[in-house]
């Protein structure tokens, strides 16, 4: 058994790791209102340089440290002109987008240098501990400490005291104002991406070596936790940035200690959504609301969208459904059905991101709840699977619709995450409720696909099932998009202000929106658990999020047609064409990048 | 002393020749062409909409002309940015102030010289500006944000000073202000004046504007309808119906 001390040492030096992480983002908010998505993957290449220097080249830890610092800080100033300086004067949400494209990029580099095993790092620090009372600590966690309180100091100082540590206090305060006095506040951004980006690494570096093991799927856990950080001492607060990591990291620590280690990451994830609905400016901040920002939610290009005629839709259709006749070999027919499937995910996106304007980033989790609920109906009830899934469909609308509402009063930048956390909340939920969901074991014996006594055994009966749903959902979502309600979810996507004096309540619309794309997703999600027979809570990962939300833009965010096509393009192109699965992220990484730069209306336009 | 002049010197300190302006499909500047000589106090009038804020910032580069340019000190500066245009001596006195709120007084100040790098002409300039502003003096070390809209006002001529520019341009310096404040100001911006410096004014309030300025140019969507000597200006009953609304201001 552990003391007390030892969680309360543990929970501190992992807050020190999170507050490397969490002071650049919050330095990154601060000076271009931006959530840096990159911030993990920076943090996972500072790791394996880390590796590279100690393992290969011997270097001293003085030497690692400050490589490790001047090579993510040159990849911080490379990821501010790409993912930052171009997008300059578009929505705010394009530069997290292409953040997040960029996170997809390194990561996956990382993964194909490196390869996605677990590696050890074994630590430069002597392994001495003093004993202290009950607890002990050891010459790492005082490192670990030391390196927190000097780049504390050393920022302090920055800020405080040097030309371009005022310009950036400027530049945050007042951008076109920093400007005006003669600041570059291009060199600005150059400048905290890099500072960020060399915490970030440091950060990195020492984790891997904390625990001696790092992977390239450290990445994502770590923005997360850094965003988690920095939204409860309050977005682009520094100071607040490092109490945030403290008390998470101590949270966290004490949560392990009473519920067990599984429980870590809900603590987190549970913080995070409470802070952001009720102290929106962090614990620090007070209770005022947030600035009104209309419009930063959403990510709508003005375009014209393409309207296919009616005899195309119809060619189209019959296309589809007579495909399986004439493609006869059941791996094209196996990888259409899942671009169907995927397809339904996209169409559920496109309308929550696109028409209702509310960046989701944690639609996988619909899935998820979809996939148990009709796995659990067929299995524990006995329902028949044809009443399942529909069934299952409206349990994730019913639930996802109640998991977001409290999130509703959200805008822009704060929507994107709170959907994130709350799709991490489902995932972990799935994953620590045993008596429901069977836990981390995850659910086997999953019924098949069947009507009455049929089972859907062969490809081409698996196929037209999910061609029929999609083309069904495809139909009813085209055909709400042109009732009064459609252009309700516009109306209050493009000025919920505007909206709400003609009388509308934006809630009730929300809430439909996200209803009917849960069921939707569910239908999918539901579809997919009795075609795979086995489920657990990491088959629906947060990348499968971001695929989806790649899809919508590339289809043109609210276009229909487009989600499908999209669909087909990202998911069944690159399996047909047998691309293996690292290079694929890779693929949808840079699709992600190159839309937001230079197509952010997608191939179709939006609607 | 300056006396007023009618006609600008041979060589203006700024001249925008031929100026178009547009934000998408709408155009707000149609051939605006306007000069500031040096050592003068020239005043943009003009209502809501007519364009005089973007001329702000069409000078300050931080809008660009789609055809048109921009001379300062004999050279263009036409798609420069903003600090290139700031270095050439170039103060701005923002709308609404623009201070940074949470740092203090002197840091504000100390930003206006943010291009000087000679420390001690630095300091003696924030000593010398002080004395222009005795208020401010006061509130060195507080928060810029929580001073009074005047003093704020103070603080933004003070910090405009510091960067020692050939031209402060002022964007609506009296917008908002108490009446004391007002006179105040505009003394101020005389006193500025006189010591050297030529001002650029921005106004919704030509009466007040017109009182110290040397000359003005009348503004209406996007066009030059009117110019002349301040007193020309006040004079002139065409500036009720080019700028005050006609029968309001009768």
């Amino acid at each position: 058994m552990s003391s007390w001390f030892d969680y309360t040492i543990n929970g501190l030096v992992v807050g020190n790791i999170y507050a490397l992480l969490a002071v650049g983002l919050a330095l990154i908010f601060g000076v271009s209102h931006l959530i840096n998505f990159a911030q993990g993957s920076v943090y996972s290449v500072g790791a394996y340089v880390g590796l590279v220097c100690i393992t290969y080249l011997n270097t001293p830890l003085p030497l690692t440290i400050a490589i490790v610092l001047a090579s993510c800080g040159l990849l911080g100033i490379l990821i501010e002109r790409i993912g930052l300086r171009p997008l300059q004067g578009r929505t705010r949400i394009a530069p997290l987008l292409a953040t997040i494209g960029i996170s997809l990029v390194l990561d996956q580099i990382v993964q194909l240098v490196f390869s996605a095993q677990p590696r050890a790092l074994p630590s430069q620090v002597p392994d001495w501990r003093f004993v202290i009372g009950g607890g002990s600590i050891g010459a790492l966690d005082l490192l670990i400490a030391a390196i927190g309180l000097a780049s504390a100091a050393v920022l302090f100082a920055f800020l405080r005291f040097t030309k371009l540590g005022w310009a950036v206090r400027a530049t945050a305060q007042d951008r076109e104002a920093a400007q005006q006095m003669g600041v570059d506040v291009d060199r600005v951004d150059s400048a905290v991406f890099a500072i960020a980006s060399a915490l970030g690494g440091l950060s990195g570096l020492l984790v891997g070596m904390y625990y001696n093991n790092i992977s390239p799927a450290m990445s994502f856990q770590a923005t997360l936790k850094g965003i988690v950080a920095q939204v409860i001492g309050g977005v682009g607060n520094v100071p607040g940035a490092i109490f945030g990591s403290l008390f998470l990291g101590l949270t966290e620590s004490y949560g392990i200690a009473l519920f067990g280690t599984s429980y870590r990451n809900l603590f987190a994830f549970v913080i995070l959504i409470l802070v952001l609905i009720s102290w929106p400016n962090g614990l620090f901040g007070g209770r005022r609301s947030l600035p009104p920002e209309p419009l930063t939610g959403t990510f709508i290009a003005p375009s014209r969208p393409v309207l296919l005629p009616f005899w195309l839709v119809v060619a189209l259709v019959a296309t589809g459904l007579l495909l399986p006749v004439v493609v006869t070999s059941p791996y094209v027919i196996q990888t259409l059905s899942n671009a169907w499937l995927y397809g339904m995910l996209a169409l559920s996106l496109t309308l929550v991101a696109g028409t209702a304007g509310q960046i989701s980033l944690g639609h996988a989790a619909l899935l998820a709840i979809g996939g148990y609920a009709s796995a659990l109906l067929a299995l524990d009830l006995g329902l028949s699977v044809l009443v399942a899934i529909p069934l299952a469909g409206l349990i994730t609308g019913l639930i996802g619709t109640l998991l977001v509402y409290p999130a509703f009063g959200l805008r822009g930048h704060y929507v994107a995450i709170a959907t994130l956390g709350i799709g991490e909340i489902v995932s972990l939920v799935i994953l620590n409720w045993e008596s429901l969901t069977r836990g981390p074991i995850g659910i086997t014996g999953i019924p098949p696909l069947a009507i009455g006594k049929h089972d859907f055994y062969s490809a081409p009966a698996v196929y037209w099932l999910t061609f029929a749903v999609l083309v069904g959902l495809a139909l009813l979502q085209r055909r709400l998009l042109r009732s009064p309600l459609g252009r309700t979810l516009r109306a209050i996507r493009d000025d919920d202000v505007a909206a709400r004096t003609y009388g509308i309540n934006p809630n009730r619309y929300k809430g439909l929106a996200f209803a009917f794309s849960g069921f939707v997703a569910g239908v999918s999600g539901a579809i997919t658990a009795h075609l795979y027979s086995y489920i657990n809570f990491e088959t629906f990962t947060s990348q499968i999020s971001v695929l989806a939300l790649t899809m919508a833009i590339l289809g043109g965010l609210g276009n229909v047609f487009g989600a499908i096509a999209a669909a087909i393009a990202l998911v069944g192109l690159p399996e047909i064409f047998r691309v293996a699965s690292d290079y694929r992220m890779l693929i949808y990484g840079l699709a992600l990048l190159l839309l937001i730069r230079f197509r952010p209306q997608g191939l179709f336009g939006t609607v | 002393m300056h006396s007023p002049t009618n006609t600008a010197l041979p060589e203006p300190l700024l001249a925008l020749d031929h100026i178009d302006t547009f934000y998408g499909a709408i155009q707000v500047h149609f051939d605006l062409s306007l000069e500031v000589g040096r050592g003068e106090i020239v005043c943009l009038l003009g209502g809501n909409a007519s364009g005089k804020s973007t001329t702000m910032k069409i000078i300050l580069g931080q809008v660009q002309p789609k055809g048109g340019t921009v001379t300062f000190a004999g050279e263009a500066i036409t798609g420069l940015a903003t600090p290139k245009i700031i270095r050439r001596g170039v103060g701005s006195v923002p709308e609404a102030r623009r201070l940074f709120g949470a740092m203090t007084v002197r840091e504000n100040l100390l930003m206006g010289a943010y291009l000087r790098s000679d420390r001690a002409t630095v300091a003696e300039d924030l000593e010398r500006t002080l004395d222009l502003f005795p208020r401010v003096k006061q509130r060195l070390d507080q928060r810029a944000g929580t001073l009074s809209g005047g003093e704020q006002q103070m603080v933004a001529m003070a910090r405009a000073l510091m960067g020692r520019p050939k031209l402060i341009c002022m964007d609506e310096p009296t917008m908002g202000l108490s009446p004391l404040y007002v006179e105040r100001v505009l003394e101020l911006v005389r006193d500025i004046n006189r010591a050297g410096t030529t001002i650029f004014m921005v106004e919704q309030n030509a009466s007040l504007a017109l009182q110290i300025a040397h000359r003005g140019y009348v503004l209406q969507t996007g066009r030059v309808v009117l110019t002349g000597s301040a007193q020309e200006l006040l004079m002139d009953p065409g500036i009720r119906d080019a700028y005050l609304g006609g029968e309001q201001a009768a």
